[in-house]
């Protein structure tokens, strides 16, 4: 088996969806967009990477990948990589699996890119209906995702208390500085802080249904 | 065997699967098709997350329906997009 990644506590959603590939037939892709590095998140190297992770799943480059490389090699300069050979070689070898791809902060793309990716991803979402596709952003995005992946439904993070009493907890177990912190302290934290922010909390009974953000 | 990430062995464990896996051209054609390591951030991102937080998403009833479709079933959604502003924990959640 191939691992790329396994690490205790990753991710909420690629977590749950690694658990469960075990040893089947399912691929999990991430991407994480960057303002840091946004001259290197060119479409052509975003796909690639995705493109990328698949293969490496494989155990074995497939055929059509392997000819597109060797074709490459004979042209002069550069990578001689393209969206749409990409787009090919991804409609070549992943028609058939169960695939979700993950992808975060779509906001922090370079727009004129982010165009091009998300119509590459909706032609991934139609050449392959086993493919699965969330993503993270900032509203000023919605409407973007919304327009080019037909169907797309939106949700807003909610809070629960249940989630801030974890945080807290965390925190002030990792305090750098435990001693000048007394447990009257923490408890006043923790009661204040649930205070603060009450009026926010979804009730456990109204969770089963995604707080829907337009769609 | 085809996951790309596995959460099985608990462990992190990038580098030794590549030289596992990959001969000299694998890990060239791996390298061309593109030089972004994602999983780097992916990995940070979960020494900084705290279990269980969020964990309400994946009892919805439309994370289950997007999560368990089917080729068949076109109703379903493909896409699931979470929309926030910053700083609201989109990234963890992923």
């Amino acid at each position: 088996m191939l691992l790329l990644i396994g690490c205790d506590n990753s991710s909420l959603v690629i977590d749950k969806l690694c658990d469960e590939a075990g040893e089947g037939d399912t691929a999990v892709m991430c991407f994480y967009f960057d303002f840091a590095s946004r001259n290197d998140q060119s479409p052509v190297n975003m796909l690639g990477s995705l493109l990328r992770q698949f293969v490496s799943g494989l155990g074995g480059i497939p055929e059509a990948v392997v000819q597109d490389f060797q074709k490459q090699r004979k042209g002069i300069g550069g990578r001689g990589l393209q969206v749409s050979g990409i787009l090919k070689m991804f409609q070549a070898i992943a028609a058939t699996k169960r695939t979700f791809i993950c992808v975060d902060a779509l906001d922090e793309c370079v727009p004129e890119h982010r165009k091009v990716i998300l119509e590459s991803l909706r032609q991934i979402l139609q050449w392959s209906p086993n493919t699965r596709l969330f993503m993270t952003g900032r509203p000023q995005v919605r409407s973007e995702v919304e327009k080019t992946l037909d169907g797309a439904v939106a949700f807003r993070p909610i809070q629960t208390e249940d989630g801030v009493v974890r945080y807290l907890c965390d925190k002030l177990k990792n305090d750098t500085t435990p001693e000048a912190m007394s447990s009257a302290l923490k408890a006043e934290i923790m009661k204040t802080i649930l205070e603060m922010n009450s009026e926010t909390y979804v009730e456990a009974s109204a969770k089963d249904k995604l707080p829907w953000v337009g769609g | 065997m085809s996951q790309l990430f596995s959460h099985n062995n608990k462990s992190i464990n990038i580098a030794n699967s590549f030289n596992f896996s990959a001969s000299d051209d694998e890990a060239k054609i791996l390298a061309w098709l593109s030089p972004l390591e994602p999983w780097v951030r992916h990995r940070d991102i979960g020494a900084e997350r705290v279990d269980g937080i969020g964990a309400w998403l994946l009892e919805t009833r439309e994370f289950r329906r997007w999560h368990d479709a089917s080729r068949e079933d076109e109703s379903n959604p493909a896409t699931l997009f979470c929309d926030g502003n910053p700083g609201v924990g989109k990234s963890y959640i992923m």
